[in-house]
């Protein structure tokens, strides 16, 4: 396992810059476009703050969140 | 999706597997919901039968397609295809054995990267070949996931 590239939990000092340029986008960043695009960059912001892992997790309940509520209302159609 | 149920099931049988799309956007920070699992494998032999293994208990069929249809979920069914679209009692999950604008599962698995993640270590693309992957395959949904990734990418940059 010497050597392999890992996914990582940002450090202190990563989210801090992260969250730096996503609350003040330089003009004409990539961070910028993704802003006039649409990308709720909150959003971002809090998703750097959880390790891969809770990211994962939070994001596996909305999804099966979502999914019952799809089903509910299937059924409230039939 | 049981996205949880699907990764133990293909780790724990031992599968060579890389997450690609939503699921990898998602461990790189990407706040989009996705509805199944992306999945580059390898296609050794071995491979392919510990693929079918993993999967069989949760009744496999090809989505989209009549549910009567009869349909072969074995390693032979493996061999003889490359990407599959299944619907599972796990939900959807879609097996590639080649990604867009990276390659074969050698050149994905050289562009992924380690995660621990459910309790298990899992390889994912690396955000800038997810970025390359997606810009490569073109699709309309590819290209609007593009900002927020180029994004991401942009946030987590060294000085």
């Amino acid at each position: 396992m010497e050597g392999m590239r890992e996914l990582r939990p940002l450090t202190a000092a990563q989210l801090a810059r992260a969250e730096e340029r996503l609350r003040n986008p330089r003009a004409g960043s990539r961070i910028e476009a993704a802003q006039r695009f649409g990308v709720d960059l909150t959003l971002l912001m809090e998703q750097l703050r959880l390790s891969p892992a809770e990211r994962a997790r939070g994001m596996e309940e909305v999804a099966q969140a979502a999914e019952q509520a799809r089903g509910a209302a299937r059924r409230k159609r039939i | 999706m049981k996205v949880i149920t699907a990764v133990h099931a293909l780790v724990d049988a031992g599968v060579d597997f890389t997450i690609i799309g939503g699921w990898c956007a998602i461990l790189h920070g990407g706040a989009n919901v996705t509805n199944d699992l992306d999945v580059c494998y390898s296609r050794q032999p071995e491979n392919l039968k510990r693929l079918a293994g993993a999967l069989a208990p949760f009744h496999p069929r090809l989505r989209g397609l009549p549910g009567d249809l009869p349909f072969v979920w074995d390693a032979a069914t493996l061999h003889n295809g490359t990407n599959f679209k299944l619907w599972t009692d796990l939900g959807g999950i879609d097996l590639l054995a080649e990604v867009s604008g990276l390659g074969g599962f050698e050149e994905v698995k050289a562009s992924s990267i380690l995660v621990h993640v459910f309790d298990r270590d899992v390889w994912t693309l690396d955000l800038s070949s997810l970025i390359k992957a997606k810009r490569a395959a073109g699709r309309e949904k590819d290209l609007r996931a593009l900002p927020e990734l180029e994004g991401l990418l942009e946030a987590r940059e060294p000085e």
